[in-house]
């Protein structure tokens, strides 16, 4: 969606729930899948999940273009929502493994049995994730932006509100400790 | 491992959209209740924000008249109105005094009563708090009434020490030479009388200053400089008060007898 359209469709959603609810479906795969990348969990990416949409909601009426596509800004959310789960539960150690465990008493039973079977059927996936999860979270979040998601770093640095320039040493620094944590 | 291979793992390894479709239908079911009590709050607290910094201009505003305009005027007023019902001061008005000037500090007024004019009082008062045991020739300068706001009674009334200019050397000559030619002095003053002192008069016009957390009682202004040229002969005394700015003779007067036949007629 160019960001001209985004604007228009952002008024419009300040006004009308249902264009809010337009853009809901349209960003919750992608909110939602990079909070997973991220937490390897079901249930607390989707209690990080709601977080992000609520503050999207109360913030509505607050956001201001400039010129930061609504996409940036809801990464931007989610982002400090998980860092701010990890600082809360800084001492609590989630193991992957739990990831098989039945989660939420909310969704029926075989979607969340579909949902870790998926996950777990990507080993490659967890295992990588595992050592990311034990870097810094500043590395954290542009390592996983980067080849996870596929961002540029422009787009990284509008997420995140840092510079280019920032993101790019993030990136080496964060590559540089992973690798070591690979060996 | 290598850096390119570490990045070649990481741009390989990927996780496929997983979704839980009850999850975002359950999110958006309550995402869509909540807009309308969403947009309320925003509305409601936009007004707010535009409201509260001008009601709260509006109240440093009234508070800051109140403090600083209308409270201060209405203590000052407050211990001027106690000062006047003081006895005491109320004579001294009768007597042609005013209040010159009024400070508050510390919950007290200071309230400075002077004469409307130079020695429109004379010598004669007798007030038992200020004892002005004045001398011939003393100028009663005022009074620094202490006004108690809490209690709304005058506390302390006392006598203004008359302040100085110092006489700089040679103003002394200056006096004299001044005075010598002077007609008025030749006519009321006898050839015979002898210069017996020059003193520099006191400042006349004072006021109060709050200083090191207590009233002062200083020149109004000091750009005045006069001195008082006393004779004697004969035991009876006569003054000349000398502009030393203008270097003219500004008063002659005959004093009366000296100190000692004063306290004798009494």
């Amino acid at each position: 969606m160019d960001l001209k359209k985004e604007k228009e469709l952002i008024k419009k959603a300040k006004r009308d729930p249902e264009v809010f609810g337009r853009l809901y479906d349209e960003h919750y795969p992608k909110i939602f899948g990079y909070i997973l990348k991220r937490v390897a969990n079901l249930e607390i990416a989707q209690d990080i999940t709601s977080e992000t949409f609520f503050k999207a909601l109360k913030n509505l009426w607050r956001f201001r273009w400039r010129n930061i596509s609504l996409s940036s800004w809801l990464y931007r959310i989610a982002s400090n929502e998980i860092a701010n789960f990890f600082r809360k539960n800084k001492n609590r150690v989630i193991p992957l493994e739990k990831t098989s465990e039945p989660i939420s008493t909310h969704n029926p039973l075989i979607e969340i049995i579909e949902a870790q079977e998926k996950l777990k059927r990507h080993k490659d996936f967890l295992a990588l994730q595992e050592k990311i999860s034990q870097l810094p979270l500043k590395y954290q979040e542009v390592i996983c932006l980067k080849f996870f998601e596929k961002k540029k770093i422009k787009e990284i640095a509008e997420i995140l509100g840092r510079k280019e320039g920032t993101i790019k040493s993030l990136l080496h620094r964060g590559l540089k400790k992973l690798r070591e944590l690979c060996h | 491992m290598e850096k390119g291979d570490l990045i070649k793992k990481l741009e390989e390894t990927s996780l496929p959209e997983i979704e839980i479709p009850s999850h975002k239908k359950k999110l958006k079911e309550v995402l869509l209740n909540k807009y309308f009590r969403e947009k309320r709050s925003w509305e409601i607290f936009n007004i707010l924000r535009k409201v509260v910094p001008v009601g709260a201009v509006a109240i440093i505003l009234i508070v800051l008249i109140l403090n600083n305009l209308i409270s201060p005027k209405y203590t000052l007023a407050q211990a001027k109105e106690i000062a006047m019902r003081d006895p005491q001061i109320k004579e001294l008005i009768e007597r042609g005094a005013i209040v010159r000037d009024v400070k508050i500090l510390n919950n007290k007024g200071y309230v400075l009563i002077q004469p409307s004019a130079r020695a429109e009082m004379g010598a004669e008062i007798e007030i038992e708090e200020i004892k002005t045991d004045l001398k011939i020739g003393e100028e009663f300068l005022g009074a620094l009434a202490e006004v108690d706001l809490k209690e709304k009674r005058v506390s302390r009334i006392e006598k203004v020490t008359p302040q100085f200019f110092p006489l700089a050397e040679g103003e002394e000559e200056k006096v004299k030479e001044i005075a010598k030619d002077n007609p008025e002095i030749q006519t009321i003053v006898p050839k015979e009388a002898e210069i017996k002192e020059i003193i520099p008069v006191p400042y006349f016009q004072l006021k109060l200053i709050k200083e090191e957390n207590s009233i002062k009682v200083v020149p109004e202004q000091r750009e005045e400089k006069r001195a008082r040229i006393i004779y004697e002969f004969d035991k009876n005394q006569w003054e000349g008060e000398i502009d030393l700015i203008e270097e003219k003779v500004k008063e002659v007067k005959f004093l009366g007898e000296t100190e000692n036949n004063a306290t004798f007629q009494e």
